[in-house]
């Protein structure tokens, strides 16, 4: 009999997988799933059905579960929720692409900010160097500075509160995060600190004891 | 003769410009340089006062620019050190008298017969200063252990960098003993922050005032600690660029200025007042 040889019934629990050979056709398997299932029809209220087409063939294991559903009125198990190999392989890419395509939009600067200057960055600013006091930095995302810290930064102008400023050497007179602002803050020994925004306030902590991207999955574009 | 123009600056009032460019100047003028230095405070003159030349001025450097009076009349000779010329400032006018245009044409004049110019630039960074600067090779600033001092200096350094005079820098007025208690910034801290290259420390010395008020030079009182750092810094402008840079110590107490050499006996107000800088 061809039917043996095309599909194949295996009992998993409460339900029947039914395993089916890809490489027929879907008319084929249609008719002798019809064929088989008649058989069946006595239990077939309280059994549930898995189809495995042996591999990648979600378009024809959908195709005969509707089959099945419209024809005999059978539960249809959901598929699980893994992703395939191939759909792996397509996120992975993703998560490359949000930084290799990704056209930076940041000033990076080398040397230091005097009194007097004042540096506007449009998206984040980066200084390897210090910013003495009277100095101002300001930038529309995040202030980095790779040195001291002792002027105005404000970052994340005009409204951006999710913004941070970091420094290696954390002392500025005066810190802004988008509309908030932290002026006369007490003078600290030199330390790798950062300020953010919690709770609508500003707030300062030692960059790294508390880590403020440990929480975040995979390296992701700022 | 092609001579450099030196402007000595500081942005900051009283840290000692005027001390410094007279000092200065007569040290250079003692190794047998042509030396002329230029008092640009237009209408607050005071290096003449210094210099003890006041009864003798005729002229001033607003004729001068302006074309009044020529070159060998503004410049008075000083008596007591050879080869030493001041051109004083006018006492009447402002600063608009003179335009940065009007001194670069001037200071072209001026550097054929000189080997040194140095300008005595005013207090603030507005037309004085440009009118100082506009003509510059070269640049020195003064700066005193104060942490306003240096923010000024940081201030005034940014300038002459965007004009592409890369500056030097003197640390004046420092009082080893509170450096060493850690009451007062050290010569290092002010170079941290401004990093620039440090041409000379000049201490706080009581014959500064007392040379200022008589008119007699600070270099030739030989036992004064200030007029030898100034010769040691002429010294050094002049082309002894080996010459070491003799940090001012206390007096006395052979052990603790070890200590302070190796740098262990700084104690916690340093800690605080390098936080405010």
């Amino acid at each position: 009999m061809q039917i043996q040889e095309h599909i194949r019934l295996k009992g998993v629990g409460d339900g029947v997988t039914v395993m089916v050979d890809p490489s027929c056709s879907q008319e084929l398997l249609e008719d002798e799933l019809s064929h088989v299932f008649k058989k069946l029809q006595p239990m077939k209220a309280n059994v549930e059905v898995k189809i495995d087409a042996q591999g990648d063939h979600t378009a024809l294991t959908r195709k005969l579960e509707i089959f099945l559903k419209d024809k005999f009125k059978i539960d249809i198990v959901p598929r699980p929720n893994k992703p395939s190999f191939s759909e792996n392989i397509a996120r992975r890419q993703d998560i490359h692409d949000s930084w290799h395509q990704y056209q930076s939009d940041v000033l990076m600067l080398a040397g230091r900010v005097r009194s007097g200057q004042k540096v506007t960055a449009r998206q984040h600013l980066i200084i390897m160097g210090d910013v003495n006091p009277g100095a101002e930095v300001i930038a529309g995302g995040d202030i980095l500075v790779m040195g001291s810290l002792c002027g105005v930064a404000m970052a994340g102008q005009p409204n951006d509160e999710d913004a941070l400023i970091l420094a290696i050497d954390f002392r500025p007179t005066q810190v802004q995060i988008g509309g908030r602002v932290a002026a006369g803050m007490p003078a600290t020994k030199a330390a790798a600190e950062f300020a953010c925004v919690e709770n609508n306030v500003i707030v300062v902590d030692d960059y790294l004891k508390a880590k403020p991207f440990k929480r975040l999955a995979w390296p992701q574009v700022r | 003769m092609d001579g450099r123009i030196i402007v000595i600056t500081s942005g900051k009032g009283g840290v000692g410009k005027t001390t410094s460019t007279a000092s200065i100047g007569a040290a250079l003028a003692m190794k047998g340089k042509r030396v002329v230095v230029v008092d640009m405070d237009i209408g607050l003159r005071n290096l003449d006062v210094v210099m003890g030349l006041e009864n003798r001025i005729v002229f001033n450097i607003v004729d001068a620019v302006n074309g009044k009076c020529k070159l060998k009349q503004a410049a008075i000779k000083d008596r007591r050190v050879e080869n030493l010329f001041l051109i004083p400032a006018s006492q009447s006018d402002n600063k608009n008298a003179v335009t940065p245009e009007g001194m670069v044409r001037f200071s072209q004049k001026l550097k054929t017969s000189f080997d040194y110019v140095l300008m005595d630039c005013p207090a603030g960074i507005e037309r004085g200063f440009e009118n100082s600067v506009a003509a510059a090779d070269e640049a020195i600033v003064i700066c005193t252990p104060e942490v306003s001092s240096v923010r000024d200096a940081d201030r005034v350094i940014g300038l002459l960098y965007s004009r592409s005079i890369t500056p030097k820098l003197v640390v004046n007025r420092i009082i080893p003993e509170m450096v060493v208690k850690g009451d007062m910034l050290s010569h290092e801290d002010i170079v941290d922050v401004l990093s620039i290259d440090l041409v000379g420390l000049v201490q706080m010395d009581d014959q500064v005032l007392v040379s200022s008020n008589t008119g007699i030079p600070l270099v030739l009182q030989k036992e004064s600690k200030a007029g030898e750092a100034f010769r040691r810094i002429a010294a050094r402008i002049n082309g002894q660029d080996n010459l070491p840079i003799e940090v001012p110590r206390p007096k006395g107490n052979f052990w603790k200025n070890i200590s302070s050499r190796l740098g262990i006996n700084r104690g916690d107000h340093a800690e605080r007042i390098h936080t405010q800088v």
